[in-house]
């Protein structure tokens, strides 16, 4: 270990610097605006939870989770993710005020340190849960909100994937010989290993029919536009028709070209029961989020009632927003020797008009060039004028 | 239409793999100035090869940089990145296997393995219940057992000559290793149909490349 210089933070923490701050404010405010208008209340947790309930029951991998121990020696984890600590609080307490639950977080997570570069140990995300309703109109809302908000970020082009966890397994089932095999290739799509995909199958040696359609879907079910397309595979059951449902329910809500069906998309959670899907953007190399329906995760808490949700990266959201975003005038009014009470009413007057004004001693400026660089508009106020 | 980047090990695999694509009917320069270049633009087909080391290949896509790239089962299997897998490629076919001095058996308290492929060995190891320890080498791994410094080394076999000529022999084969055509999960929703269509004209020449 080298020694830790003065000027160096953990591994994978970073600063926020101003510029960063007010992106992420105005995604905030704006993501907040828009949520709150269709009906979600927001909502904060503790920054820490016990491994044993919270640290257990998330999505995360037991590897990426950020661990602490408390005094009393149990061990705890910096939260990995909203939707388990909600899920926790929905369950021992709002559910019993009120169903169906609309929840939204802006929330910091946190994640185990790594060494690369570009995997930060903490970032903020923000999403939705939306608790006590297992209907179609729950699934469509989430996705129809989750497609609004990157709409009123205006992200240029992005797009989401849907996907069912249990027309996937009905698959998965009727076309193997048994649940063993069923697992092994539910494993390799969550690894989205396509080519160990096919070599299982093949090394399974299951009838020619089976074998063929297996090889069939891996081909092309990753990239349906409509969901027509995945009937061959399956005989008409309640998930498909549930499907078909949602599929009508997004059109009719005019969302059609922003998204695609893969039935091979897969969690490495079992707890994902229905209904799951990603969200991509230009510009990000990671998936910026995801979410779905999870009602298992609140079985594990002892509840039956069902769950919905979606949650954003928000540092990967930064990264893809149109820069028109950012934008943001500022004024510098800089006085001189003996005009402090000119220029005081001078920026107040600008302040009541709405504009962010900086007051500064013209005398204490050492570099004038670099400190008014950053500003819209300087005034200079002496004592003459 | 936006340019799709391709990550490409140097070397050998870059010129079999460029022949595939060729084969697949992309309108390549036949001959490539394969100088010192890390950048190669195709305007004729809107890509772009990025040449990189074949250990940096997935890094390159995994971060999407890169759309695609092509990249051997032990680098992904060493290095366990978030990428799709998509085609066998079939080309470099080669395996990983432990190897050792002959009639020797591995020392009972802590057996020790040499290897380029920490997350391998211990993976495999841990798979047939065997605790052992690992040394990180770059390379003449050949050399551990030798002098003494391991009892067995995993590394990638091809044809097993190296091993021979340093008086080793093969003792378990670990897995199958061949290039692959990888993609970054990004890259595959948003230019979903140019990937698709490379995949879908690479794999009839990748099975009949090897059924002949």
């Amino acid at each position: 270990m080298s020694m830790i210089q003065m000027f160096e933070k953990p591994l994978g923490m970073r600063d926020t610097f101003p510029a960063i701050y007010e992106k992420l404010e105005n995604v905030r405010k704006t993501g907040r605006n828009y949520l709150r208008a269709h009906g979600y209340e927001f909502i904060k947790t503790p920054t820490v939870e016990y491994y044993d309930t919270i640290g257990k029951a998330s999505a995360i991998y037991d590897a990426s989770l950020f661990k602490l121990v408390d005094s009393q020696g149990n061990t705890l984890v910096l939260r990995p993710d909203m939707t388990t600590p909600i899920a926790r609080v929905a369950t021992s307490k709002l559910l019993k005020e009120k169903i169906p639950l609309r929840l939204a977080y802006f929330a910091n997570v946190f994640r185990a340190q790594e060494t690369e570069g570009g995997r930060p140990a903490e970032f903020d995300q923000m999403g939705i849960e939306l608790i006590g309703d297992a209907s179609v109109y729950a699934d469509a809302e989430v996705i129809l909100t989750a497609a609004g908000l990157m709409k009123e970020f205006s992200v240029p082009s992005f797009k989401l994937t849907i996907g069912h966890a249990g027309i996937l397994q009905s698959i998965l089932n009727s076309y193997t010989d048994t649940d063993a095999q069923a697992e092994e290739l539910r494993i390799l799509l969550v690894q989205k290993n396509f080519v160990g995909f096919e070599e299982a199958v093949l090394a399974f040696e299951l009838p020619t029919m089976k074998t063929q359609s297996l090889l069939q879907f891996i081909e092309e079910a990753s990239n349906f536009l409509s969901l027509s397309q995945i009937e061959k595979y399956v005989t008409k059951n309640d998930a498909l028709l549930y499907m078909k449902e949602l599929e009508v329910l997004l059109t009719e809500a005019g969302l059609t070209d922003e998204i695609a069906f893969d039935f091979t998309l897969a969690s490495h959670m079992n707890y994902y029961t229905g209904m799951l899907f990603e969200v991509f953007a230009a510009g990000s190399g990671f998936p910026i989020g995801n979410g779905g329906r999870y009602d298992g995760l609140l079985h594990s808490f002892g509840q039956t009632v069902g769950a919905t949700g979606f949650g954003l990266r928000v540092d990967r959201l930064l990264e893809v927003l149109p820069k028109e975003f950012e934008q943001e005038s500022a004024t510098l009014v800089l006085f001189e020797q003996g005009a402090y009470t000119k220029a005081l009413t001078k920026a107040n007057a600008l302040r009541a008009q709405g504009q962010r004004v900086t007051l500064q001693a013209k005398a204490s400026l050492t570099n004038e060039a670099a400190f008014t660089a950053g500003f819209s508009e300087v005034v200079v106020v002496g004592q003459e004028d | 239409m936006s340019v799709l980047t391709i990550a490409m090990p140097k070397g050998r695999i870059f010129e079999e793999a460029y022949e595939l694509l060729i084969q697949a009917g992309f309108n390549l320069p036949a001959e490539m100035d394969m100088s010192r270049k890390l950048m190669l633009e195709i305007p004729e087909e809107n890509i772009r090869f990025i040449l990189a080391k074949p250990m940096d290949v997935p890094v390159y896509v995994e971060h999407g940089v890169a759309d695609i790239g092509i990249a051997g089962k032990d680098v992904l299997l060493e290095q366990g990145r978030t990428v799709h897998e998509l085609l066998d490629l079939k080309i470099s076919t080669c395996y990983i296997a432990s190897a050792g001095l002959p009639n020797t058996t591995m020392n009972e308290i802590a057996p020790r393995i040499a290897t380029k492929y920490p997350e391998i060995a211990t993976k495999y190891y841990k798979g047939i219940g065997e605790q052992v320890e690992i040394i990180e080498l770059n390379g003449s791994i050949e050399l551990a057992p030798m002098i003494g410094l391991a009892d067995r080394i995993v590394d990638i076999v091809s044809t097993g000559r190296t091993l021979k000529e340093n008086g080793l022999v093969e003792y378990e084969h670990i897995t199958d290793v061949s290039s692959r055509l990888i993609a970054n999960p990004v890259s595959y929703r948003l230019k979903g149909e140019r990937i698709t269509d490379l995949v879908r004209r690479l794999k009839p020449i990748v099975n009949e490349r090897v059924d002949v």
